[in-house]
């Protein structure tokens, strides 16, 4: 619907208004104290002592003498910590070892961090010079043209609006990397110095930390005092953020519509940029933890987002605790499964779709109800039934099982593929003479490939990622599939996680990719299947 | 007509005849063997024994953990298959529509599917184990915490966990199945409606929800049995501890069978099992069914 001139103008006043409105405040918070840090500025101790001794005392006077020092000069009010070590002395007596702490909540605003000459800090200068240049921009985009209604707008006025956009968007993507960039510099980098492991800069880095946190007095002791520093988040980074969207929102409306459609357009991103987030954690876990060192999965103090060192070797020790085995094992038994159960379902499959007889709906019904009957609750039948015929603790037992319990989703999927084509060609191919089996072999096949690929690449995966009937059929360790051979390196007194996640990662690639390949097909596929008759 | 000429009366039947045998032997086979099991004495050796006039059962009514595991299973059925329902559903609606990465989104959305559970379950067991969790460290790291949580206090909390996992790793099947319902609706449906005036929320009540009522059904029923039978989350993160506190009935039978040697109480919780999903899932479909002839 095309709007009055005057109603647009209305509308990109308030959509200009609104933008400069966010950047103003943009720029006005980050006066605001965004992280609050809590640091020893003072530390101090006394061997050899008893508290409350003269030894002790003289300490803890200066202690609090450093402490009122420091809060005549900044105007916080510090906290005195002791800490107590009893122990024997070499002469048998009984003394203490008293540790001084003065610690001090600082807090710091985005000027201060921008000010600082920090990694961080050029982040967040990155997004505030972001924010200015979308404004020029969106000034530029909105000069002479303020009545001109979205459709009829010239590209010359549009991209810049867009771009202002983008840029938005930039400046609020920056925030989350600005606190990872904190996370480097404050604790990343000075953990990894203190291992022994400097980075190159490191020195520069440190100075600059002193001048940000102890205004300079620290001198040499930075990297001692900053193994002690807590940081967090305060409330001012947060409204940062909030106003950065407010912006952003604001440019999509001046760029190319209504105010409705661009809260919903956002509301989409939002919700897919969450869910993706959400989806991809749990692999970038395993990823990460994978190539970490044993002592450091287990570190609660480890501060990190990255291995502090990856390591490699992770994936050769597993190779020497039998993964490849498994994951042969888990190949064989897929490829057998899937072998199987396509040999069986597409005859089924092909009947089902292209014949008619007595009894085709209680065969259907038969298979959905097997699919009401998982392995979980018939192992015990299973294993009997198993050890009955000698099956138990083989590859060709479990292969057997897994193409009997997706028989079901095999016939399903094929017959849905087999109903959605024409039987023309083939009712050609029988008058020239084809038996039934040359018919569907020579004219179906090709035709259904599609389908039969998505079905065997699903089987493939089922068996692949099949735990439970594995774990009561298999006892000896050179049958076992991925799945339970992973679990060796989770036992109840000492998981291994870094052994754990790498041999998970090898199990899982290669099978997200397959199953990326046949996205596409796959839902189609199982409603197809489900829904024609 | 899609059908072709048959030559022989039985031909059909020797089309069925690998897939039958198949299943018969792997699957109905051991229906029999659970349903004879849960009836007969089993000696602790594994010696079955004459019928017990349902001994079996009594015990399993008898037993004070039954009560709790019955009670788990169906918070863990509710909530698991509601709510990835309707996550799912709202995912389906947002990978339908066209925006900028749709594909990639759609791939991403299927990683959960393809994973193994047990490998799901454990990195999420690890992603909230004690202080040295991954959800502490990213939280810490980033600055948004200033000391680690315990996200696993009590055993109410990490029957939580375990059900968030639940819904996390089906709704991308809920999704697909949903969305390949929404690509076959007609946009000429939509576009009479818009003529008509109708709002998102009208549209969506009598034009989506009608039109992928079949999908949704399938998916919800397959569902219901998935989510009932599902047994590496709970084994893999708590296995049913604090004393079968946060078992569901599969892992409280798996136990029974496989570490207390009472393979007649598993067997016979098997049977039950099998009563409850086939009212449950029956009910649904009849009920849906309804509802699509309305």
């Amino acid at each position: 619907m095309p709007m009055t001139p005057d109603a647009v103008r209305r509308a990109n006043l308030r959509a200009l208004f609104a933008a400069l409105l966010a950047a103003a405040l943009f720029v006005a918070a980050l006066s605001l104290p965004i992280y609050e840090f809590s640091a020893t500025v003072f530390s101090k101790k006394s061997g050899n002592t008893f508290v409350g001794d003269e030894k002790y005392q003289a300490a803890r006077a200066e202690v609090e003498a450093a402490a009122a020092e420091r809060a005549a000069q900044t105007g916080a009010a510090p906290e005195i910590i002791e800490t107590v070590t009893e122990r024997t002395n070499s002469k048998g007596e009984k003394t203490s070892m008293v540790a001084f702490e003065v610690r001090e909540t600082m807090r710091r605003t985005g000027w201060q961090f921008i000010a600082s000459g920090l990694g961080c800090g050029r982040v967040l200068l990155a997004a505030l010079i972001c924010v200015l240049a979308a404004l020029a921009l969106l000034g530029a985009g909105l000069a002479g043209a303020m009545d001109v209604d979205w459709p009829a707008l010239p590209a010359a006025k549009r991209v810049p609006r867009r771009l202002a956009g983008a840029l938005g968007l930039a400046a609020l993507g920056l925030i989350p990397v600005f606190m990872m960039c904190c996370n480097l510099d404050f604790s990343r980098q000075i953990k990894l110095a203190a291992d022994g492991f400097p980075r190159p800069g490191v020195e520069a880095l440190l100075e600059k930390l002193d001048g940000f946190l102890y205004g300079g007095t620290a001198g040499g002791d930075v990297l001692k005092l900053m193994g002690g520093v807590g940081y967090r988040a305060a409330w001012p980074l947060w409204a940062l953020m909030a106003l950065l969207a407010a912006f952003v929102f604001s440019a999509i409306i001046a760029a190319d519509g209504r105010p409705g459609r661009a809260l919903q357009r956002g509301a989409l991103y939002a919700f897919i940029i969450a869910l993706c987030a959400l989806i991809l954690y749990p692999y970038y876990v395993m990823f990460i933890t994978g190539f970490r060192s044993n002592a450091e999965t287990t570190d609660m103090y480890f501060q990190y987002l990255l291995p502090t060192k990856w390591v490699w070797s992770n994936l050769s020790d597993i190779i020497n605790r039998g993964v490849p085995r498994y994951l042969l094992n888990s190949l064989l038994l897929s490829t057998g499964a899937t072998i199987i159960a396509l040999a069986c379902g597409i005859p089924a499959a092909y009947a089902m779709a292209r014949m008619r007889f007595r009894g085709k709906k209680a065969f259907l019904g038969f298979v959905i109800m097997s699919q009401m009957f998982s392995p979980v609750v018939l192992l015990v039948g299973i294993s009997r039934l198993m050890n009955a015929l000698h099956l138990n603790d083989s590859v060709l037992g479990l292969m057997l099982i897994n193409a009997a319990f997706n028989q079901a989703f095999a016939i399903w999927l094929l017959r849905g593929t087999f109903v959605s084509i024409s039987s023309e060609m083939e009712q050609a191919a029988h008058i020239d003479g084809c038996n039934t089996v040359t018919a569907m072999l020579r004219v179906l096949l090709p035709m259904a490939a599609p389908g039969i690929v998505t079905t065997l690449i699903f089987v493939f995966i089922n068996a692949w990622n099949e735990y439970t009937i594995s774990t009561v059929l298999i006892s000896t360790a050179a049958n076992k599939p991925i799945t339970v051979g992973i679990t060796q390196f989770s036992s109840f007194n000492m998981i291994e996680w870094q052994y754990l996640f790498a041999a998970a990662l090898v199990a899982t690639v290669p099978v997200v990719i397959l199953f990326m390949c046949i996205e596409k097909h796959l839902a189609a596929g199982l409603t197809a299947g489900g829904v024609k008759g | 007509m899609n059908s072709i000429p048959i030559r022989h009366k039985w031909e059909p039947y020797l089309w069925l005849l690998p897939s039958l045998l198949l299943m018969s032997i792997f699957v109905v086979f051991p229906i029999g063997i659970v349903f004879k099991l849960s009836m007969s004495d089993i000696s602790k050796a594994g010696i079955v024994g004459s019928w017990n006039s349902f001994a079996n059962f009594r015990a399993v009514f008898r037993d004070p953990a039954f009560g709790t595991v019955m009670m788990n299973t169906a918070v863990w059925v509710v909530s698991v298959v509601g709510l990835s329902t309707l996550l799912g559903f709202i995912t389906a609606m947002v990978l339908n529509q066209k925006f900028l990465g749709r594909k990639v989104a759609r791939s991403i959305v299927v990683f959960p599917w393809a994973t193994s559970l047990v490998i799901q379950a454990s990195v999420w067991n690890y992603i909230i184990k004690g202080e040295y969790g991954n959800l502490n460290n990213v939280l810490l790291n980033l600055g948004i915490l200033r000391g680690a949580v315990n996200w696993r206090a009590t055993y109410q909390i990490e029957f939580a966990w375990e059900c968030g996992v639940g819904i996390f790793v089906t709704i991308p099947f809920v999704a697909f199945t949903v969305l390949a319902g929404l690509q076959s609706i007609d946009e000429a449906y939509y576009e009479a409606a818009t003529v008509d005036g109708a709002g998102f929320w009208k549209k969506l009540r009598h034009v989506t929800i009608p039109l992928v009522r079949p999908s949704l059904t399938v998916c919800t029923v397959l569902n219901i049995i998935y989510v009932f039978n599902s047994f590496p989350i709970i084994y893999t993160i708590t296995k049913g501890a604090p004393a079968n506190k946060t078992d569901t009935m599969v892992t409280f039978l798996y136990m029974r069978a496989f570490y207390d040697n009472q393979k007649g109480a598993a067997t016979a919780m098997s049977v039950i099992g099998f009563a409850i999903l086939c009212v449950c899932a029956g009910a649904y479909m009849v009920i849906s069914m309804r509802k699509e002839e309305r």
